[in-house]
């Protein structure tokens, strides 16, 4: 087991990792920029060192100066979190050529799933459906014409160097092709640095449902169930729900044991995602993330794993702690991810916390570096805490999210939290009926 | 590289308590508590209130309400990092006073320094970087020890 890890990220996911860490009784070093010196992570770390300026670029993603940290703390593993470096397939190669334990997959398999084109290839290989699409990189807009035509429009254009929602443009018809196509490959070209695209069928309502998977590096591999993300503004999720109202005890078996299986060939190791659109009964894989997600949490509710300590254990070398036939889905656990944002317009709210009251209870769970006090820094991202409830039915968990937003205050800064007290209350939401643009839909006719 | 440095470290922990234990003596405090580097240490003495009749073991020193505040108000105006001359740590490594092992340090108390001088070396991954003066001045305060971890913004050494 390690000595020592370093947290290699900030906010609450860090502090996620050195509350892990202690349970297993590893010391915790925090790295952080200026900005962040009174994170609450830092302040319980056993040691920290400032590594930068605010600038993440300086900071959180300078490699250079996360090793000089290792190397001055004398950490023998670090935890990427999430975001940042956690899918940053150099980094991990430069930790291993290091003999620092990277606590993740191994930098291959961070790779083959980081390019967008050869995680379906790979996933196809494996045995998991995917969407109907191109095969390999779309190289003109004659080309891409003649995909489209075949596939039948509409089409969705995809840079391979994306993911996480970003990078994709929609062609409904021949007509919007080749522009759609030109404009795909020059954003993909200043986002990514890389212009490759490829083509997908556009589905037209689907879900997003993806499988949480848990590979020991040695050919053992299990799924632990489901999450429903449907609900997302501009392709970044805000509410998730385990397991996913859509999907019956049939089906989520069925595309379970299909990821585990993959895993299984790929000698997997650690924690993954497996990301798919789930439309009219079929899944369809988009792609796989290599590493801890935001909404891990109702996974660990509705399992009671703890997913970090798994992740160090085997990257430490140890087993997992269990087989598939140990994993139960039990009840059910929603996620709202608070930002410090306007409910309405979603303008970013940094600034100091004055007032903090977390609700709490029987299955309540605040994740969250925030603090009365706390001076939210304007550098990073807008995600101030997650509240995870769980409950034995999805009504009994409705109703104690009811419960728990009305009970939660944080004054000071605008929060995302009026918005879950509108969306708890909505018959769709109540009912589990909703797909990838109906928040995007609702907050469009909310505007009226 | 991580045995070498926790043995590093624990020699200058020992010269860490060390010193503070010098200190309280000398300044007369009671209690002593520092935060370096992730390292807290924190020495203290009992103060005994006995009446003075000639004890045989030497008497607790008692320090003055007033001498107390003074050495308060001393340490937060001091505070290094807001001082103008003030030379922070632009990395995260190991800094060293001299150019290697046994050599003369770049810079004592009292040196006089000219703008672009080398002050110190900071190694991180095996490279070694010099530290240069951002002004011409006499170093007036160094405040680290030879091969100490150092974090980025630290105040190493106040040029005036």
């Amino acid at each position: 087991m390690f000595d020592k890890v370093l947290i290699a990220n900030r906010g609450e996911i860090a502090l996620r990792i050195q509350r892990a860490c202690k349970e297993l009784g590893i010391a915790t070093v925090a790295v952080h920029s200026t900005a962040d010196a009174d994170a609450m992570h830092v302040r319980l770390a056993d040691e920290s060192v400032c590594i930068g300026p605010p600038p993440s670029s300086e900071s959180y993603l300078n490699i250079p100066r996360l090793l000089a940290a290792c190397e001055i703390t004398g950490a023998d593993a670090i935890h990427p979190g999430y975001g940042f470096l956690s899918e940053n397939a150099r980094f991990a190669e430069i930790l291993e050529d290091h003999n620092i334990a990277f606590i993740g997959p191994t930098s291959e398999h961070i790779r083959i799933m980081g390019d967008k084109i050869a995680a379906k290839e790979t996933a196809k290989k494996l045995g998991i459906p995917v969407v109907p699409g191109s095969v390999g990189a779309i190289e003109t807009a004659e080309e891409a014409a003649h995909v489209a035509a075949d596939m039948g429009y509409p089409v969705l254009i995809k840079a391979a160097a994306g993911g996480g929602g970003r990078g994709m443009k929609v062609a409904r018809s021949a007509d919007e092709i080749a522009a759609a196509f030109g404009t795909a490959r020059s954003e993909a070209k200043a986002a990514f640095g890389d212009d490759a695209v490829y083509i997908e069928k556009f589905l037209a309502k689907p879900r997003h449902i993806e499988v949480q998977v848990f590979g020991d590096g040695h050919g053992q591999a299990i799924h632990l169930g489901e999450r429903d993300c449907s609900l997302q503004r501009r392709h970044q999720k805000v509410l998730e729900e385990a397991p996913s109202p859509a999907l019956n005890d049939a089906a989520r078996q069925h595309i379970g044991k299909t990821v585990a299986t993959a895993m299984q060939k790929l000698n997997y190791r650690g924690a993954g995602t497996v990301e798919f659109l789930y439309e009219q009964g079929e899944f369809f894989f988009i792609e796989m993330n290599t590493r801890l997600q935001v909404e891990h949490p109702i996974t660990e509710m509705v399992t009671g794993v703890d997913l970090v300590i798994e992740q160090i254990r085997v990257a430490s070398g140890m087993p997992m702690t269990l087989t598939q036939e140990d994993v139960t889905i039990s009840g059910h656990a929603i996620e709202c991810r608070i930002n410090a944002e306007n409910p309405t317009n979603f303008r970013p709210s940094p600034g100091q916390i004055t007032y903090w009251h977390p609700p709490g209870g029987l299955g309540v769970r605040v994740d969250s570096g925030a603090y009365q006090g706390y001076r939210i820094p304007p550098y990073y991202d807008s995600l101030i805490g997650k509240l995870i409830v769980h409950g034995k039915t999805r009504n009994e968990c409705l109703m104690r999210l009811r419960r728990c937003l009305s009970e939660f205050v944080i004054d000071g800064i605008d929060t995302t939290i009026p918005l879950f007290t509108e969306l708890v209350r909505h018959p769709d939401i109540a009912n589990g009926m909703y797909d990838i643009h109906w928040l995007e839909n609702y907050l469009t006719t909310r505007e009226d | 590289m991580a045995r070498e440095t926790r043995e590093k470290t624990n020699v200058q922990e020992k010269q860490l308590i060390r010193d503070l234990a010098t200190l309280l003596n000398e300044t007369g405090l009671t209690e002593i508590e520092i935060e370096k580097s992730g390292l807290k240490v924190r020495v203290a003495r009992t103060v005994q209130l006995t009446a003075s009749a000639a004890p045989a073991a030497p008497p607790a020193v008692q320090t003055t309400a007033r001498e107390r505040a003074e050495a308060e108000s001393k340490r937060s105006e001091s505070d290094p990092a807001n001082h103008p001359g003030a030379v922070k740590s632009p990395m995260v490594g190991t800094a060293y006073r001299a150019a290697e092992p046994g050599a003369a340090p770049f810079a004592e108390v009292g040196s006089r320094v000219t703008e672009g001088q080398t002050l110190l070396i900071i190694e991180a991954m095996k490279t070694m970087n010099h530290i240069p003066a951002p002004a011409s001045g006499t170093v007036t305060e160094v405040l680290f020890e030879n091969g100490q971890p150092v974090e980025f913004g630290e105040v190493l050494v106040i040029i005036e």
